[in-house]
Formats: C-alpha cells, structure tokens, sequence
C-alpha cells in the first residue's frame, strides 16, 4: 500500500476517488487546490464552500487534509493563457492548460514534497505503467484533457474512477454516505462557467464593438461586441434575430469582423485537413501514422493519418477551433496530440 | 445519525419562541394594515406597534420615542457609528460590523484588551483624543463571550466630557454598546450602563431575525443612512416591520422575566461542561473572563487539533458547535479575536464556540460532553498530538 495524496475538489467524482483509495488500504491525504478565489461580476466564487465540502468528506473518511495553494501560479498559467489565446482570435482550452501546469506538474511536485508516493485525481482515465488509456465510461473519459501531461507524472498517477462509469461513481458516493453525493456537476472552468466567458474577459480586455457580416453576400447584419468573444461554429449570442440560425464561420481579429453563414455546410466550417502546433507525445507510439482523433471532448474518434505536423482526417469534422486539441489515440491509449492552428 | 439536534451555537441563531410566533402571527394576516394609513383598524396596529416599542424601551430604562427600529443589528451598528464623521474608537475584539464601520470613514483607534478580552479602560481612555466623537464597545464578546465594563468606561467617557466643556470643547463625544450578546442573561439598562447608543438584536434572543433597535438618547444626533417616508423618528425610513417589532416585544418580556434564574440555570450547565471537558484534556484552554463571561458562552481550545474537523465530526452525530467564530469560519481567516486575546494559532485553530441556550438541556450537555471528547479524542490520535 502507497501513501497517496488525492486532489479533493468537494466534487462527488475526487470524493469517491477519495474513498476507493482508502478502502484499498492506502495512507490517504487529501488536498484541495485553491487555484481561484475571486469573486466576479455577478458571481460569488463558492471556493470556501468547496472547500468546505472537501474537508467534510475527508473527515468523513477519517484522512488528512489540506490544502495547496496555486492561485498565483494559476493566474499566471492559465488564466494568462486563456486571455493571451482569446486575444489571438483563437480558442483556449484551460482545463488541457491545467492539467498541464497545475494538477501534474506543481500537485504533484508538491505531493511528493509531502511525501507522497503517488498523486490520484478524479478524472475518467486510466493508466499502466505511464501509459494514458481511455476510461471505461466512453462518455465521461477525459483523456482528451490530459494529453499534454508528461509521462513521467503519469508514472506517479492513480485514477481510481477510470474502471467506473459516471452512475457507478454516483452510487458509490451514495453507498459510502458521502456527504458531497448529490452535489451538482461543475462545468468546463468553474469560475467562467457560472457567468460567462464574455464577462470574464471583460476584467481583462477592452474589445470595441464591430460588425457581424453575412460572408456569402458581405451584408451588414448586425453588431457584436469584440470579435474575440466568437468561436468557430458558435450560434448563440449572435445578437441578430429571425429566420434561419447563423454560424459563425469566421473572423477578422484586425479589423474585428465576425462572418457568419446559414450554410450548416458551409467549407469554412468542415475541415477535414488540420495544421498542428505543439504536438506533444506521451505515448510508446509516436510520430507520422495512422490515429485515430478527437478534435474536442467526448467528440467520436475520426481515423486520421498525421504526416510531420498534418493531419489529414478520413472524414470532414464540423468546426476544429484553432486553440483548441487535436488529441491523438492509438487504439485505446492517449498518445499525444497538439494544438489545431 | 438520527439522533435529534443537539444545538449549542446559541450565539449565531435562537428559534423563535412559540409565544413570541403566536404574538407575530395576526399582524401577518389579519392585522396587515400599514401603521400610516388613516382608517381605524392601521391606526389600532399603530398603537400596538407604538406599544410595544414602548415596552421595550421601559425594560431597558428608554423613553419610548427613543427607539429606532431597524432591520438588524448591523443596521443598528452602522446607523450609530456613521453618524460621527470625527475621530472614533473601537476595541479591537469588536464585531466585523463595528470595526468595518469605525474603520471606513475619518480617524480612529483601535483600542486593545487583555488575554481574557476585557478591555483595557485606562488603554481606552489615553486614545481618546480632544477630536474623538464616538466610542464602540460591545456588551459582550461574541467570541469568547467577556463582558465589558461598560458603566466604568462611561465613567471615563462623562470625564473626558466634563473636562472638555471646562476647555470649551463642544465636540460631542458618545458611547454606542452593542448589546446583541447577552440580553436575557445580563442587566441591560442605558442608565445603569450609561452610554448613549445602544443596539439590541430581537434575532439572538428567541425572536425574529433581521429585527433590531436603536436607543438614542435624548440630545444625540443620528443621522438617517435610509430616507423615504420619515418613519422612526425620520431615523430610518421604509413601512415598519409590525409584526417584527410585536415579536421582538414580547421577545424582550420572556427574556427580562426570566433573566435571573435562566442565567443560573445556563451557567451550572455551562460549569458542568466546562468540568468534564477539562477533566477530559488537562491541556484544553478555556477562554475568555473566568468571572465577567456571559453564563451561556464556553470557548475552549484543543491545541494541536483543527476545530473545523471536529465541527464537521460532531454534525455527523447533530451536534452543532461553531469554531473561534461562524463568520471567520465561513471565509476561511483567522479570528481576530483570538488573535487580540493572544491566543498561539496552534490553540486558536483548535477553537470550538459552544453556547448554550434556553432549549439546552442537562441531557445535551451530557451528550455534547461525550461526542467532544470522542471526537477530539480521535483527531489526536489520528494526528498524534497529546492533549
């Protein structure tokens, strides 16, 4: 048995990951990350209550607990990612950014300071011997935000929750009283989700307001707010009411234009060629060949054929936000992947 | 699990009584009127409302137009303090209400106490300055539960007075009292305690919550934060909370009635508890005045052992206790009581407020005993700490 230090959000998922580790016998501490504490306009950051709740699932399992605090390291590695992405005119994924910097890099230097063994988080992943395989639960594997970790963190991971599927995990909080198992799911980044991207930013830059194009007949439709708040493939928000819905198909960062089309099918939207940057291996499998890839969370995985920094897909994908992942598998394994140009 | 509550946080939160609910209760439904409305059945609630101001304010030594209803303690406090846009002081055990609102307009001072929390008056009187408007002392602590000698620093506060009308200092200079701790268990009369403000608080004594007063002796000037309709004394406008102010009435009569024998009763269940925790662990502090504590307050500290545990511990049997505080709690500081007291923070993070109320039985005490030291028991042998 390990001493293992478990990251305990005072969600249901890292609570179970939590008691599955002390019932197989392991010296458990539990740490809640404070990575984020500020209130924003319109929101209360409910990190205390979380907290909170972690602690009293700790309790409740008879560990330790405590807690590491990364808000400054956060802010400047991923928050700054995300606001210097979206000022890029792309589209930043900070949960990848997170896992890469936060949770398997500062944790887990942290953790084995402390003495740990091995870390263990909630995510629905699995691993052997420092490979990253997919979960069990098809929908809820998370392997598509931990593709840009490194192997040797994985090597000092444990994903308890990766055999089980979501319902599984709700039961087991259930079995164990847990007192965070009917806690509601958080999404995407906790902090954002609750009032909006848009009003994030807003903290941290001005945008002018610009104009939204039709792109087949250049017509002026309407006004947006900074071009940097749209996302390829994005049809809410929009502002412009009536008839059909518009996707936005694509942007003019300088002279901060939003075009958007009617056509679901429209070119700019399908792409079945993708330009990667940063790829990132982590797998014994690398280099040109044959994947299979997900070009977001829990997309299906698309055959794909990668040649240096190509990819060439075996069928058009709908949307592939420049920012965002393409993540890489060789059959049931997380291989690597990189970022979509 | 299913074990009924075993309350004793007294101090955050009363259940409203059942007499006061039922005093309450016509002026939700039937007696709706608004006291400013010129038929006969408004103007009878008027009388009532008047009624029962009156009687709140005669228990306490008031006139009856002396009283400005407010919703909450807080209010009360922060119509007090900002009325006084000179110099002010505060002790540094205050209330975050008292000490924010002393602390966001104009000079003050921040006046210490001793390791039992009882202020130091000669400290107190040396920071008051020929500028100084407003002195803030709270009854009782509402960590530790020390009571103040509130009449000996009015003494020193009528002096200093004194001494600058002779110089021809006219600057006005008043004593404001937060009594939300400890109505019903202490003596709480403005002219036996002789200060100028006074805040009561119905929520902390088994009547409604966000219903609160403020005595304003003859002569002091306040100045309305909230205007409108002119009610209170054209002190704090908005339509008055009849059945708040019925309930808070009828509150203050239980309370005052039984205010000897309930202090007795509350403070024998008290020493019990205190007794068998000390016996329990030889190592446990016990803070606050041994003699000047309010009857129902026991603030015990386990050093070494993380309070927060041992309050999520005992919610797990329905034993309900506070850590150092319930506001520090929730954001997650330190108590700045604690702090002032001079507590180490090894001792101050093992703090648990216990406080006892009317409902609290010998049974409790006994059950509360028990889970405590079980409880602390655990964590200190779980984290290998000696007690």
């Amino acid at each position: 048995m390990s001493r293992v230090v478990v990251g305990m959000s005072g969600g249901v998922d890292s609570s179970v990951t939590a008691a599955l580790l002390v019932e197989q016998g392991h010296e458990v501490t539990g740490v809640y990350m404070k990575n984020w504490s500020q209130d924003l306009p319109g929101m209360k950051c409910p990190w205390a209550e979380d907290l909170a709740d972690a602690k009293r699932v700790a309790v409740q399992l008879g560990i330790d607990f405590k807690v590491y605090d990364f808000e400054k390291e956060y802010k400047e590695q991923v928050v700054q990612y995300m606001i210097d992405t979206y000022k890029d005119g792309r589209t930043p994924n900070p949960d990848i950014m997170c896992n890469q910097e936060v949770k398997f890099k500062l944790f887990l230097e942290a953790a084995l300071a402390d003495g740990a063994e091995f870390i263990a988080t909630g995510h629905y992943a699995r691993t052997e011997n420092g490979r990253l395989l997919c979960a069990k639960d098809d929908n809820k594997d998370q392997t598509y935000f931990l593709y840009r970790t490194q192997k040797s963190a994985l090597e000092k991971t444990l994903f308890p929750l990766g055999n089980y599927t979501k319902p599984e995990v709700r039961e087991l909080a259930k079995a164990h009283n847990l007192y965070t198992a009917q806690k509601k799911e958080s999404m995407g980044v906790c902090f954002v989700g609750q009032v909006g991207m848009r009003e994030f930013l807003g903290q941290y830059v001005t945008t002018e307001p610009g104009e939204i194009i039709e792109k087949a007949t250049r017509k002026v439709l309407g006004k947006h707010d900074g071009a940097l708040f749209y996302t390829l493939g994005q049809r809410h928000g929009l502002n412009i009411g009536g008839g059909l819905p518009y996707y936005v198909v694509g942007k003019d960062m300088v002279k901060n234009e939003v075009y958007v089309s009617t056509d679901l099918n429209d070119e700019a939207m399908w792409r079945q060629n993708l330009e990667l940057g940063s790829l990132h291996w982590i797998g014994d499998v690398q280099g040109d060949g044959e994947y299979e890839v997900r070009i977001r969370h829990r997309a299906p995985k698309v055959r794909a054929t990668l040649r240096g920094t190509n990819l060439q897909l075996s069928e058009a994908q709908r949307a592939p936000a420049p920012g965002q992942s393409a993540v890489l598998y060789a059959g049931d394994e997380c291989v690597g992947g990189g970022i979509i140009i | 699990m299913n074990e009924p509550f075993c309350h004793l946080d007294y101090a955050a939160a009363t259940p409203l009584d059942e007499q006061v609910f039922l005093a309450m209760k016509p002026f939700f439904t039937e007696r709706f009127f608004n006291p400013s409305s010129p038929y006969e059945p408004a103007l009878a609630v008027k009388r009532d409302y008047q009624a029962a101001k009156a009687q709140i304010a005669k228990t306490i030594g008031a006139g009856p137009d002396e009283l400005v209803m407010t919703a909450g303690a807080t209010e009360s406090i922060n119509l007090a303090i900002s009325s006084f846009a000179g110099h002010k002081i505060c002790a540094s055990i205050e209330h975050d209400s008292v000490r924010k609102a002393v602390q966001s307009a104009g000079d003050y001072t921040i006046a210490g106490v001793d390791k039992t929390g009882r202020i130091n008056v000669e400290e107190l009187a040396a920071a008051i300055t020929d500028e100084t408007q407003l002195v803030s002392v709270a009854l009782a602590n509402h960590e530790v539960g020390t009571v103040q000698p509130v009449a000996e620093i009015a003494q020193v506060i009528r002096k200093k007075r004194e001494e600058r009308l002779a110089r021809g200092n006219r600057t006005q200079l008043v004593l404001h009292c937060d009594a939300s701790q400890g109505f019903g268990l202490v003596d709480i009369h403005v002219a036996r305690l002789g200060v100028d403000l006074l805040t009561l608080n119905a929520g902390k004594i088994y009547g409604p919550k966000q219903v609160a007063l403020l005595w304003v002796k003859p002569g002091v000037k306040v100045t309305a934060r909230i205007v409108g309709g002119g009610q209170e004394l054209g002190l704090r406008s908005g339509t008055e909370n009849v059945p708040g102010v019925i309930g808070f009435a009828e509150a203050v009569r239980i309370a005052e009635k039984h205010r000897k024998q309930e202090a007795d009763r509350v403070r024998n269940l008290r020493n019990t508890l205190q007794q068998i925790l000390a016996n329990a662990f030889p190592n446990a502090v016990f803070s606050g005045h041994a003699k000047h504590r309010l009857a129902n307050y026991l603030h015990v500290s386990f050093p070494g052992i993380d309070a927060e545990r041992l309050v999520f511990m005992l919610e797990m049997q329905n034993v309900l206790v506070a850590t150092g505080s319930a506001c520090a709690a929730n954001k997650s500081t330190k108590s700045v009581v604690l702090e002032a007291i001079g507590l180490p923070e090894e001792t101050a993070n093992g703090s648990l407020r216990i406080t006892l109320g009317r409902p609290t039985t010998e049974a409790h005490i006994q059950r509360a005993g028990e889970a405590i030291i079980a409880a602390v028991r655990q964590e200190a042998e779980r984290t290998g700490t000696a007690l």
